[in-house]
């Protein structure tokens, strides 16, 4: 399904938790998918299973998720996932970041609004 | 459920434990680390109820573990220093694991067995050390232990070998809800499979939290800033800092929102925030005074 970099400093935990996340925006697991089992998954990936069923936790918490218990985790609807204004507030600051990077690489306004585009063009799952 | 509260042991006059807490949940990999000399294996030897403590309490789901049959045949240990009947094979082995667990797996001890690709036929004290260790674990491993006690499991192993042992814990944690309490110097190793850690120095328990939580407390950052205010790091618990030119390396107790609030308001031109590895805490918080140690880390 995906690999986990032991060497990164990035917590196994969220590492599981953006790779599920990458999975389900990018349409592989679709909307009432079924993720695999905190078992299954952590003799898949010889993950501690604690650390599986916090990563669904908070994929659940971050609304991409919901359980039914006795029968497992599912990918929730697109529309139920509610807009962190945290995580946006965090991921804008990135952007921000990685924009001034580009300006000081010597790339024009223009160049880089070109470039933004060009970026999101190449997300079908947002056309 | 381990529990182990407020235990003391002594030899002649050396306090090897002293008012010791340590707290296993049920289905957890609790990691044990510490210096050498810290206490690891005299613990692990009162968890196992090999020794009797001094004074404190050692239960496993609430009964007192020492000369306890009940707990002890329910609970695998593998020893760093292993031990077999001399002129045992491992088949003979298993024989005796079979009269002594009642949880004795015979399927599952086939099916390691062939995995591990040992002889069964061959004297375990013929075997190099990495082998015994391996036959160790798959006769453990088949005894089907609620409790499972390793005392540097991995060191003698290669990794192919490591990968494997780990991957049967994994299963037996998520399948059967398998309690496990294993300590190492591999603190890499342990970083990728433990949820808990408890850090041991001389005798006593520095810390003992869940892993993710111990880490996203801590962070190291590197800083700059245009112009110097006065105390830039104001609201910080600063741990460690040093100055390079104009680059400032702190390692700061907060939580990761609250560093890049508080350096965010002196306007930064460089601001990189890390999480310390756990190499990285246990280097801080056991030798933190020592400025050759402090060398190493930055």
């Amino acid at each position: 399904m995906f690999q986990l970099d032991l060497k990164s400093r990035t917590s196994i935990y969220e590492q599981i938790v953006d790779n599920i996340k990458e999975l389900i925006l990018a349409d592989v697991l679709p909307a009432e998918s079924k993720l695999p089992s905190v078992r299954e998954l952590s003799k898949v990936l010889t993950v501690n299973p604690n650390t599986i069923q916090k990563a669904y936790r908070e994929l659940e918490y971050q609304g991409f998720v919901y359980t039914v218990a006795g029968l497992g985790t599912f990918v929730s609807a697109a529309a139920e996932k509610e807009v962190d204004a945290k995580r946006v507030s965090e991921v804008t600051e990135e952007l921000r970041r990685g924009i001034r990077e580009l300006k000081f690489l010597g790339m024009t306004q223009e160049r880089i609004s070109v470039l933004l585009n060009e970026l999101l063009g190449e997300r079908g799952d947002l056309r | 459920m381990i529990k182990v509260q407020n235990v003391d042991k002594s030899f002649d006059g050396f306090r090897a434990l002293q008012s010791l807490d340590l707290n296993v949940r049920k289905g957890s990999i609790y990691g044990l680390v510490g210096t050498n000399g810290a206490g690891k294996t005299t613990l692990i030897k009162h968890v196992t109820g090999i020794l009797k403590q001094d004074g404190g309490s050692i239960t496993i789901e609430d009964a007192s573990v020492y000369e306890n049959l009940e707990i002890k045949r329910r609970t695998g240990y593998i020893p760093d220093d292993l031990y077999f009947f001399a002129s045992y094979n491992l088949k003979e082995s298993a024989r005796f694991y079979r009269s002594i667990y009642p949880g004795w797996n015979e399927e599952r001890y086939a099916q390691m067995a062939k995995r591990f690709e040992l002889s069964e036929k061959r004297k375990l004290s013929k075997f190099s050390k990495g082998m015994q260790k391996q036959a160790a674990f798959i006769l453990t491993m088949s005894s089907m232990p609620d409790y499972l006690i390793l005392d540097e499991p991995i060191d003698g192993l290669d990794p192919i070998i490591r990968k494997l042992v780990w991957k049967y814990v994994v299963e037996d944690v998520a399948e059967r809800e398998m309690t496990v309490l294993v300590s190492s110097h591999n603190l890499r190793e342990m970083e990728g499979i433990c949820d808990s850690i408890g850090i041991l120095s001389k005798g006593k328990m520095m810390i003992e939290r869940d892993l993710d939580e111990l880490k996203s407390d801590i962070h190291k950052i590197q800083v700059a800033f245009r112009e110097q205010s006065q105390n830039p790091y104001e609201g910080l618990k600063v741990l460690h800092k040093e100055s390079r030119g104009t680059v400032d390396l702190l390692i700061v107790r907060n939580r990761k929102e609250i560093v890049e609030e508080v350096i965010a308001k002196n306007h930064p031109v460089i601001f990189d925030l890390l999480p310390l590895s756990l190499e990285e805490i246990f280097i801080y918080e056991l030798g933190g005074g020592d400025s050759e140690i402090e060398g190493i880390i930055f």
